[in-house]
This record gives C-alpha cells, sequence and structure tokens, in this order.
C-alpha cells in the first residue's frame, strides 16, 4: 500500500478527456478544469490499519464511479493521501501538507481519535471543509470547529445502541463493563459507565485492562461473582477479546457479551480455542450493513455489493468502511455539483442544509447548529460471528 | 567546532524560510526548531556526558502536559506555562537522571525506559486532570505567534538561544569535565571533578530545556494525548545526537534536522521509517562511531610529523608554579590495606616530603599502585591512616584530593581520545574555575576570564613538557609516549603540592626517560612533593631523594638510593646482583 | 480466584525468568548486556505460529524450526551488533548497536508478520482453560527444564566448562588456548535458542505478537536486576515474583496502575541495591 501521492489513472483520465472533448462547449475553453482536490489521511499501515484499508477501497471506487462520468462539471475528483501511522505528529505535518501546499478543497479522516483530535483545530483555522471518521465526542463543536461534520456516529451513538439493546432487547439489570488501557478504552470505559448507571442499570464490576495482559480469568470471575448478566466491552485488541469469550467458556458462563465494533474482526475466529466461543458476542453495526431476518441486505447496500462483487475484496473487512469511504467522497462531489463551486464557505453551507441525506452508509442531517449528522437509528447491534462479504446478521431482537 | 560560520549559514537560511515556502514548512521547521530545543539539551547528557537516556521523552511529556494544564485549567499565560514547563522537566530530569550515580549503563538506560513508561501511563490514567485518554488542547499564543510563520519564528528564537547557551556549555569547563566523566572517569576524579555534582547540574539544564520544548511541542500540536509521546520519538532524538556525533553541538544539530525532514521527504518509507531509523543506527555505531561531526573534523585530517620529539623544557616549570619552601608532608602510618584475605598493604609507614623526589620499588603485587591508590583515595584502608600534615586525608572520596593539591598520572594513561590535547591537560585546573554553569552558558565575565586563565595554564604545562605544538591535536592520535607527558602536563596544570607518578616511564625511550627524569627533578625543586613509583631502577636512583622498597605490602628497606643499593635483601628479592 | 492470579503469574514470569536467563548468558560471554534478549522471545511465538499454524509443520519439527532459527538470530547478533563493539566496551556502544538491532527486528516483524496478535497453535491439548490448562504450566516446564539443562552443560560438559571459563576471566581462558570467538558465538546461538524456547512455552499465553518484543525487553530484564548479573537462579526466582507481583497488581489496581506499579517497584528495587538483591558488588576499577 503505497498511498502517498496518489492519483488518478492515466487511462481514466484519457476516457475522461475523451468524453469533455466529444462536448463541444468543454472544447471550447481549451484548458483542462481544475481538479477538486481531497485529503485523505488515515493510518494505511501499523497498528489499526484495517479500518483505514476498508475505507480506502470505498474511497477509490467511489471516485473510480464519478470520474468515469465525467467528474463534476467536467472537474475530476483527485484524491491525495498520507499516511499517518495513527501517529498524531505525522498527523499535524499531513494535514498541513495537504493544506498548503497540496491546496485540497476537502478533507477526509483522519480516522484514529488522538490523530484528529490534534488535526481538528488545524483544518478549522484555514476553514478547510472536513468530513471527520472518528467517535470521539468532543471531536465536533460548530462554533469552534464550523468546517467540521461528523460522518461516522459519536461514540455517544455507540454506547446508545449498546445500552438500548442491553436495556430494551436483553432486557437486563445487571452490566459488567470492561475496556483496555489505551487512550480510546479508558475514555470509552468512563463515558459508557456514567451512561449506564444515569439510564438506572447497575453497574456491578467495570474495570480498565491491560491488553497484553494474557489470562482475563480473575475479572470474569469477578464479573460472574458480582451477578452481571452482560459483559459490556469497549477493548479494540483482537487478542484481550479472544481472551475474554476463551474465559466466558471455562467459567461456564453463559452471558452475552456486548460493545464495540472490534468484537467481529475476522482475527478473534483464529484466537477463540473453539469457533462456538464466539457465539452469543454481539457488536456495534449498521442497518444498512445487517442482513435483516430475511437474510439480505437493504436494497441500496445489496446493489452496491452486487456491483463491487470481484473488483476488491470484502470478506476480509467490514462493509460499513468502505460504504463510509463512499459516502465521504459522494457528500463531497454532491456539494461541489449544487453549489457549482469548490470554495468552502460553499460547500459547508452545503452540507449544512442537508436533511437525512441517503448514504449507503447510513443518513446525514447537518445544520448550522448541529455537525454531528450520523441517524442514530441507523445504528445497531450485530451477530459478531456472522460476517459475509463483510456484513453481519443483526443481533437477535431486532425487527 | 569553533568557527561560527555553519551555524551562522544554518540560520541565515532558517529565517529566510517563510520568504519563500508555504505554511507546511512552517510546521515543519517550527518542529524541527523544537524538537532541537530539546535535543540540545539532551546533547549535553548523552553526546557530551555520555549517559544514555533513551527514555528522554518523558520530560516532553511533562513539560507539555504541564503548560496545557496551566493554560486550560488555570488560564495562566503561555509563555509562564512555558517556563512551568521548563522547571518541571528540569526537577523531573533530576529524578530521571539521578539513578546513573548509582547504576551501570544498561541498567540507566532500562529505568529511564520505565520513566517514560510510567509518565504516559499517569497521563492515561489521571482523568481528571490530564484529560486522560482523550487528552487536552495546548496553550494558543497570542498574535504575532498565533500564525504559521510567526510561530516558526518564535520556535527558532528559542532554538537559537539554546544552540548558544549549550555551545558555550561544551566550550566550558563544564562541557570538558562532562566529557572526562564520559571517557576517563577515574581520571576525572583525580582532577577533583564530582560526577554528582556535575550530573545534577547538567541534568537541571537539560530537564528544563526538554520541559519547554514540551510546551512548544503542545501548541504546535494544538492537541495532546499521550500516545504522541512515542517510544519512537524518543529514540528519534537519541539518534540524532548519535548520527550528529558524540561531543559535538553542530553534528546533533545537523542530525535533528535530518530526522526531521526524512520522513517528509521520503514519504513511500513512512511505514519503513522507524525500521531505516534502526538500521541508521546500527550503521553509524559500526561504521562511523564518529557521526557527522567527525566527518565534518577537518582540522583533524591533517597528518602529524612522524619524527616528532618530546623536549620537555623544564626551566619552565617556575613559570607555571613555585611553591616555595617548607610544606607540609604526607604520612603513610600503619596502612593495612586487604582485599578479602590478601593483605596488598600489610603495615606500612612512609613519608612523602614536600619538595622531594620520593621513589617506591618493588616486586610485581608487592603494593606500589595499591599505595597510590590508597593516597589518592581510590582504596580505602582497614587500619592506618593517611595523613597530609596533620588532616587525615579522607575516606573514598578521590575527587577531593585535588582541593588539596594532590595530583597523579596512572599506569595505563587515561586520557580522552576524542578531546584535543589542550583540553585534556585543561582539565587538570578545573576546580580552580570560578564560574557557575549559567554564566558559561551565557559566556558572563568571569567564565570568559577562566576560560583565559585556564587555557594560559594549560599552555603553559604543554611546553613545561615540550607538547605545546601538538595542542589542537585530537588525543587519540598520539603516540603512547606522548601521551604519558599529557598525563603530566594534565596533573602540573593543578599546579599540584604533590605529585604521584605511576611507572611514568613504562614505554619510554632511553632518551625520553632521561629526559623525564630531569623534568620530574625539576618539578620537585619547584617545591612539589613527588611519589616515583617505577620499574626502571636507574631512573629511581638517578633522581630520587629517598626510596622506598615493598614486599609483599611490607617495607623491605628504606633510605637514599645508595643504602638501597647496597642492601642485601633487597638486592636478592628484587634487584639482582 | 487466586489460583488463576498464581497460575497466570507463574506462567508468565517462567517466561520473564527464560528472558532474564538469556540476558545472562549473553552477557557472560561477552560482558554485553543486548537489547535483542525480548526481541528472541517474541520471535519464538512469532516462528512458532509461523511454521506450526500458518506452514502446517508438525509440532514438533516446527518448535525445533522455531528454536533454530531464534539461535540464528542470537548468531547474528554477535556478529552484527557485539562483535564489532567489543573493542570499546567502555563506550557502551553495544547498547546503541543492539538496541538499533532490536528495532530493526520489531519493525521487520510488524511489517511483514502483522501489528496483531495472531493465533498461537495449541500445542498438546491438555487442560480447558482452567488453572491447570497447559498454558500455565508449559512455561514453567520450559523453565526448570532450561534450568537443568544449563547446569548439566555447565558441570558436565566440556563445553560448558569451557563457556564458565570465557565467563570467568577471559584472557586466561584465551592463554589456555580456548577458542574464545567460537565459544561467544555458540553461547550467543545458545541464548537466542532459549529466548526463543521462552516465546515458543509461553506462546499460548502472550501469542504471537510483534509488540511482545518489547514487553519482554523490559520484564525480562528486570528478574536480572533483581536476582544480580549473571546468575540465574536469582533470575528464576525474580522472575517468578515478577510474573505473580505483574497478575495481582493487574487484578488489584487495574490495567494502568498496575503498569505503574512494576515500573516503580522496579525502579526503586534497583536504586536500593543496584547489584540486585543477590547479586554481588563489582571489582575494582583503578
Amino acid at each position: 500500500m503505497s498511498p502517498k501521492g496518489s492519483t488518478l489513472t492515466r487511462r481514466t483520465l484519457v476516457r475522461a478527456s475523451a468524453a469533455a472533448l466529444a462536448l463541444p462547449a468543454i472544447a471550447r475553453h481549451g484548458l483542462a478544469a481544475e481538479p477538486i482536490r481531497i485529503g485523505w489521511l488515515a493510518t494505511f499501515t501499523g497498528p489499526l490499519s484495517s479500518p483505514t484499508i476498508g475505507f480506502d477501497r470505498g474511497v477509490k471506487w467511489a471516485v473510480e464511479q464519478i470520474n468515469d462520468k465525467g467528474g463534476v462539471d467536467g472537474r475530476l475528483l483527485e484524491v491525495i493521501s498520507r499516511d499517518t501511522q495513527g501517529d498524531p505528529t505525522k498527523a499535524v505535518n499531513a494535514t498541513q501538507d495537504v493544506i498548503s501546499r497540496q491546496k485540497v478543497h476537502a478533507i477526509f479522516g483522519p480516522v484514529n481519535s488522538g490523530e484528529l483530535l490534534a488535526t481538528t483545530p488545524i483544518m478549522a483555522r484555514a476553514k478547510v471543509p472536513s468530513l471527520v471518521a472518528g467517535v470521539v465526542n468532543s471531536l465536533i463543536d460548530p462554533v469552534k470547529f464550523p468546517n467540521a461534520f461528523r460522518v461516522t456516529p459519536s461514540n455517544h451513538q455507540w454506547d446508545g445502541a449498546v445500552l438500548n439493546y442491553c436495556q430494551n432487547i436483553l432486557k437486563v439489570k445487571k452490566v459488567a463493563i470492561t475496556a483496555d488501557a489505551t487512550g480510546y478504552g479508558t475514555s470509552a470505559h468512563d463515558d459508557s459507565v456514567a451512561n449506564f448507571k444515569a439510564a438506572g442499570l447497575e453497574v456491578v464490576y467495570d474495570a480498565v485492562i491491560d491488553p497484553a495482559q494474557p489470562d482475563i480469568t480473575p475479572d470474569m470471575l469477578r464479573s460472574k461473582n458480582a451477578g452481571a448478566e452482560v459483559m459490556v466491552s469497549w477493548t479494540v485488541s483482537s487478542g484481550m477479546a479472544a481472551r475474554m469469550m476463551n474465559a466466558r467458556a471455562a467459567l461456564n458462563w453463559d452471558v452475552p457479551i456486548v460493545g464495540h465494533p472490534a468484537l467481529g474482526t475476522g482475527e478473534i475466529g483464529k484466537l477463540v480455542n473453539k469457533p462456538e466461543y464466539w457465539d452469543k458476542v454481539y457488536q456495534v453495526g449498521y442497518r444498512s450493513c445487517s442482513y435483516g431476518p430475511d437474510g439480505k441486505l437493504p436494497k441500496a447496500s445489496q446493489e452496491f455489493v452486487d456491483s463491487v462483487r470481484g473488483k476488491f475484496p470484502l470478506q476480509d473487512t467490514s462493509l460499513w468502511w468502505i460504504a463510509s469511504g463512499v459516502d465521504a467522497m459522494r457528500l463531497i462531489a454532491e456539494a461541489v455539483a449544487k453549489t457549482g463551486s469548490s470554495d468552502s464557505d460553499k460547500i459547508i453551507g452545503y452540507w449544512n442544509t442537508l436533511q437525512m441525506w441517503p448514504g449507503l452508509y447510513g443518513h446525514y442531517s447537518f445544520s448550522p447548529t448541529e455537525h454531528n449528522g450520523f441517524l442514530g437509528s441507523d445504528v445497531v447491534m450485530s451477530k459478531a460471528n456472522t460476517a459475509r462479504e463483510g456484513a453481519f446478521d443483526l443481533a437477535p431482537g431486532y425487527v | 567546532m569553533r568557527s561560527l560560520l555553519p551555524y551562522a549559514l544554518i540560520f541565515v537560511a532558517a529565517l529566510l524560510l517563510p520568504l519563500f515556502a508555504n505554511d507546511y514548512w512552517a510546521v515543519i521547521g517550527a518542529r524541527a526548531a523544537v524538537y532541537w530545543v530539546l535535543v540540545a539539551g539532551l546533547n549535553l547528557v548523552v553526546g557530551y556526558g555520555g549517559q544514555l537516556a533513551i527514555g528522554w521523552v518523558a520530560l516532553l511529556t511533562l513539560g507539555s502536559y504541564t503548560a496545557s494544564i496551566l493554560v486550560a485549567r488555570f488560564n495562566l499565560d503561555p509563555f509562564v506555562a512555558y517556563a512551568a514547563g521548563g522547571v518541571v522537566g528540569a526537577l523531573a530530569g533530576v529524578v530521571v537522571g539521578l539513578p546513573a550515580l548509582r547504576l551501570r549503563t544498561f541498567y540507566f538506560a532500562m529505568t529511564t525506559l520505565g520513566f517514560a513508561t510510567i509518565v504516559t501511563q499517569v497521563a492515561l490514567a489521571w482523568q481528571s486532570v490530564t484529560g486522560g485518554g482523550i487528552g487536552l488542547p495546548g496553550p494558543l499564543l497570542a498574535a504575532p505567534f498565533d500564525s504559521a510563520w510567526g510561530f516558526y519564528l518564535l520556535c527558532l528564537g528559542f532554538a537559537a538561544i539554546v544552540t548558544w547557551m549549550t555551545a558555550n556549555v561544551a566550550a566550558s569547563r563544564y562541557g570538558r569535565s562532562l566529557v572526562a566523566i564520559r571517557d576517563a572517569e577515574v581520571a576525572a576524579e583525580a582532577t577533583g571533578i564530582s560526577k554528582a555534582r556535575l550530573l545534577v547540574i547538567v541534568f537541571l539544564f537539560s530537564g528544563f530545556t526538554a520541559g519547554v520544548a514540551g510546551g512548544l511541542f503542545a501548541t504546535l500540536q494544538s492537541y495532546i494525548t499521550p500516545e504522541a509521546f512515542s517510544f519512537d520519538l524518543s529514540v528519534t532524538f537519541f539518534i540524532a545526537i548519535l548520527v550528529g556525533g558524540r561531543g559535538s553541538i553542530l553534528g546533533p544539530l545537523i542530525g535533528n534536522i535530518v530526522l526531521t525532514l526524512l520522513p517528509e521527504v521520503a514519504a513511500p518509507l513512512v511505514a519503513w521509517s522507524t525500521f531505516l531509523y534502526a538500521v541508521l543506527l546500527l550503521a553509524i555505531v559500526l561504521l562511523m562511531p564518529g557521526g557527522i561531526a567527525a566527518v565534518l573534523d577537518f582540522s583533524n585530517r591533517k597528518p602529524l610529523a612522524s619524527d616528532r620529539s618530546i623536549v620537555p623544557a623544564p626551566e619552565r616549570v617556575r613559570a607555571l608554579f613555585d611553591h616555595g619552601p617548607v610544606r607540609d608532608n604526607i604520612v603513610l602510618s600503619k596502612v593495612v590495606l586487604a582485599f578479602g584475605g590478601v593483605r596488598a598493604i600489610d603495615g606500612l609507614d612512609m613519608t612523602i616530603r614536600a619538595g622531594e623526589v620520593h621513589g617506591l620499588i618493588g616486586p610485581n603485587g608487592s603494593g606500589k599502585t595499591t599505595t597510590l591508590n590508597v593516597i589518592s583515595g581510590y582504596y580505602t584502608p582497614q587500619e592506618g591512616e593517611a595523613f597530609l600534615g596533620t588532616r587525615v586525608l579522607p575516606h573514598g572520596v578521590p575527587q577531593a584530593r585535588s582541593a588539596l593539591g594532590i595530583a597523579r598520572t596512572f599506569q595505563t594513561p587515561r586520557v580522552i581520545g576524542e578531546a584535543s590535547v589542550l583540553q585534556n591537560v585543561m582539565i587538570g585546573a578545573t576546580i580552580d574555575g570560578r564560574a557557575s554553569f549559567m554564566e558559561a552558558a551565557l559566556t558572563l565575565p568571569r567564565h570568559r576570564s577562566d576560560e583565559r586563565r585556564l587555557t594560559a595554564r594549560a599552555m603553559a604545562a604543554l611546553e613545561v613538557v615540550g607538547l605545546a605544538p601538538l595542542a589542537a591535536v585530537r588525543a587519540d592520535r598520539l603516540q603512547h609516549s606522548e601521551l604519558r607527558f599529557v598525563e603530566i602536563a594534565r596533573a602540573l596544570t593543578g599546579r599540584p603540592a604533590f605529585l604521584l607518578l605511576d611507572e611514568p616511564a613504562a614505554g619510554l625511550s632511553t632518551e625520553e626517560i632521561q629526559r623525564l627524569g630531569i623534568l620530574i627533578k625539576a618539578v620537585a625543586e619547584a617545591g612539589t612533593g613527588v611519589l616515583l613509583v617505577e620499574h626502571h631502577a636507574d631512573l629511581i636512583f638517578d633522581i630520587c631523594d629517598h626510596v622506598t622498597v615493598l614486599n609483599l605490602g611490607r617495607e623491605l628497606a628504606a633510605g637514599t638510593p645508595a643504602d638501597i643499593r647496597a642492601h642485601k635483601e633487597v638486592v636478592s628479592a628484587y634487584l639482582g646482583a | 480466584m487466586l489460583a488463576a492470579i498464581l497460575a497466570a503469574g507463574l506462567a508468565v514470569g517462567a517466561t520473564y525468568a527464560l528472558i532474564g536467563i538469556t540476558y545472562n548468558i549473553m552477557f557472560s560471554a561477552s560482558r554485553v548486556m543486548s537489547f535483542t534478549a525480548g526481541q528472541l522471545g517474541m520471535l519464538g511465538g512469532v516462528l512458532g505460529s509461523l511454521f506450526i499454524s500458518r506452514l502446517g509443520v508438525p509440532i514438533l519439527p516446527g518448535m525445533v524450526l522455531a528454536l533454530a532459527g531464534c539461535a540464528l538470530i542470537g548468531l547474528v547478533t554477535e556478529i552484527v551488533a557485539v562483535r564489532p563493539v567489543l573493542k570499546a566496551l567502555d563506550q557502551h556502544l553495544y547498547v546503541l548497536s543492539t538496541l538499533g538491532f532490536a528495532l530493526m527486528i520489531q519493525t521487520f516483524t510488524a511489517i511483514e508478520w502483522s501489528t496483531e496478535p495472531q493465533p498461537f497453535p495449541r500445542l498438546i491439548g491438555i487442560g480447558e482453560g482452567g488453572p491447570w490448562d497447559e498454558k500455565f504450566w508449559l512455561p514453567v516446564v520450559a523453565c526448570i527444564a532450561t534450568i537443568i539443562g544449563l547446569e548439566l552443560l555447565y558441570r558436565r560438559t566440556l563445553v560448558g566448562r569451557a563457556f564458565l571459563a570465557i565467563a570467568e576471566d577471559n584472557f586466561a581462558a584465551r592463554a589456555l588456548g580456548l577458542p574464545e570467538r567460537n565459544l561467544r558465538m555458540a553461547s550467543f546461538a545458545l541464548a537466542g535458542a532459549v529466548g526463543g524456547l521462552a516465546g515458543f512455552a509461553g506462546g499460548e499465553l502472550l501469542l504471537a505478537f510483534f509488540a511482545n518484543g518489547a514487553t519482554l525487553n523490559f520484564l525480562g530484564f528486570v528478574p536480572v536486576a533483581l536476582g544480580g548479573l549473571g546468575n540465574n537462579r536469582g533470575a528464576v526466582i525474580g522472575g517468578l515474583a515478577l510474573g505473580v507481583f505483574q497478575q495481582a497488581a493487574n487484578f488489584l489496581m487495574g490495567g494502568v496502575f498496575a503498569g505503574v506499579a512494576v515500573f516503580a517497584v522496579f525502579i526503586i528495587v534497583l536504586l536500593v541495591a543496584p547489584q540486585g538483591l543477590f547479586g554481588s558488588p563489582p571489582a575494582r576499577r583503578v
């Protein structure tokens, strides 16, 4: 994966130019119209690069689709990607690079919380329209960062989905909440404990656990002895998640494990001692990327999957990453198309008008005072061990 | 690196950058400058002092969080916050660095890594103060520093100041002392350098610059989280110093700029950047341990004359010092020193009189060097005492001897190979410097007069031993015999009341031994009491006023050379017929 | 609860002890502390997973291959990072050369193997996840076997006694005609195999994860610091104590504070007893 400065292939450019030449109106201009440059900053290499690789497939596919049709008003989309490696210092350098040197019109990413927290102020100072794909709650502030729009759920929405599932579908009263000892984990843990308590549930045990800890039995035992009916897990570490499931089985403890999307990563399948240990695990998922009780994806998603099957792998990634990448590119392209300009205030102004914009991944609604646009009810719980072509079965109990 | 030209060129280029580059380069340039503020201080610890503090990033973290917390939660002025970050860094620097005094190198390196991890973990855990995993915003500056170039120029200013100060320290007796404890710790002690006091000062200073760098870093990043302070960053700082070369300011400066720019310029390498840094580190250590500084060291490439000879000028001793008549003697009284069950010295009485040459001879293993080590404070006797006049020489504190006027040389020359001959010799008068560390860093008048005085004295000592033409040459280019005389010059620079020589004639030619003898006599005539431990019987009998013969740790015989030559047991045990 | 903590503590402690022994063997042969000790442990797990899980080699040959691979890395360490800097030991360049080499191993593994922990194969199939599961007692068995093996090697075989000779007094050994360089190379290969064994035996517990290198580097060094340099028995006691302390701390204080506790205790113990709790004071320097 060498994404630095990746531009479109000559093939696409030649095709687009041929299409342009065929239209006398545009042929009159002589020069090719200025491309719409999009900065795409993410963790292409290093730990936690799988989401980025998924997003990237969606980004590339969407851009190719749009450019094949001649781009936006004759302007082609040009994606300038930078690998930030999960390092906030590299992310700051890369952001300044795409803003000042590459002069992009909009930015998608970074994906990692630590990087996003550092780069958001820079993008705000430069007033560059930015689509945020991270979950940290404090990233979105229409007053401080009027240029930043979140196109994924916030962590609050994730937690809300888990809470809703525990309270209203599983109908439990006592939960245990665990997370790993990382930046994201510690804050997700604190938020979750507070939210569950505020909703009236009893948190009988909670812990922040070192993801390298070789055996989680003591914490599982404590949770079991305290009478927990559900284990809520916010860890992003596949190793820790697998150890939890193994320990649950060793203790003969039949409770659901519910939580972070990472509970569904393919690696866990290889790390659990027996495949059935991965049963009764439900992670945050999306209606758009879930097989309903009829075994089918929603119509738009199914069409998408059918059209890309064979073009790039789906089995080793999550569909929602790809879908999110597609939506981001489409949001940028549509903003330029509808306003006839790639000026930042025009793009921002357009996004502020969106109501229930139907994306592949979810529905987005923004206003000048609300930049958390992802529709909460699009967030659901999925069955972790049911991945097919990147999508999951809905967890039991949904209608 | 005396020449100011390279620094001037870099500084001017940095000043001109805003004129022809965009904001991106402002960020990169500011980053290089901020890192340099930390690396320049760390350079004194690692490059000059040889203390392998790999986990120094802990201080960057502390400085960052201190500054950010003070601004975000207490609304302090950012510059005051930076200074506060510096103070916290200074104190933490001492805490992180102090184990260096107790632990061997590898252990110390590990403890610094441990500190770095502890600081990051605490930052993660202490949510109410540090924001935990979410972190907190860095200090925001007001105009004109809130623009990319404004901030860049601010950081450039800090970088320039810290370059100037560390260069001054490097050229002062503090810099020389640091290199001394790095490469010749035992000899450094003999010249009165206190490793503990020196390191504490340096850790305070370097910790301060690291803390200030932390505050600037937080502003550069706009927002800090624990993951920004990675082990990779710590290793990068470290490698910049190694790549630049030990004992140099310019080398690490260039190294730091290169390492900051490298991932930006070679973007396909981003994924492999840490791997390449590691390869670079290994390559430098194996192929070019001197780093960039060694490559730039043109003056030491000039060939030396191969037909050099050492011609001391004994008549010049009096110009260096003249102690005058009657002074205290060194007296050993019933000294017993045992290593486990072995009595290396078994009840020794000996007097070294001022103005006389006292020879100490005997078979190998008879305790000669051990006696010298007791006098110079490296060994503590189990029984008996060593006196200077009526005062007991303090036990186990070799660095106190220099102030008492006792200097020595060593059986194998302990000289700093990478320093010049003049720098080596100036170390002999370290304790006669008056300027404090900060006065040296700011080149205040007292420091400058120190340097003038010490340089003059060292040159005078070199004239005495006949090595003045080699003053600017790196010591590791000298022949063995020249190194022996360098050690003597170092000892003489301190104008010692007593000079302890440990087999100075070993490895010298006959000609050189003769000249050495004349020199030692001249030193004694200037009032210094000389203890000469030797195997060369001719030299002993030529120049000594008194001779003590040791055997199995006890005095076998003592008296004038004539007495000893005739002594039957001495002849049979040692001298031969 | 107590059983689980003790089982896990002794298991990881045995792994740390083996890494400590790796440090000791390298030090005895060369007076050099090498940053690669932890990486060898990591490679034991990664190579085991590579050969057995990914390439389908049967368990016993897979183990032999994994240990051989680690022995090879140990050998390369000696040639590339240790031998060239032996002439200037006082400059401590070995810290930097072994650090560089260790980083190379770590980042290469991260890029080429995976940045996520990969599964380690089930070796025997005993125990169903409880405190008597094989993943807990395999490392302890490996540790005991190594100690016994080393004792036999050092006391009963000529090669072993030659190792002791060059460790005790390098010059005298050379003067006696012992092939110092070859012995040192063999020592490093042996150290590589021991480190690999640590990672292999601990593989089911620690998984095949590139980041294990850095963790084992530090936590494998603590037994050496506690037990005294060159003292294998001290390393075992120190390692087991550390393992149990760490697991107990994890359980009582939570992940973040346990990390702080381990590092803090390490630093305090070192400052109080720089030679370790069972070590001996350093030799004369003048």
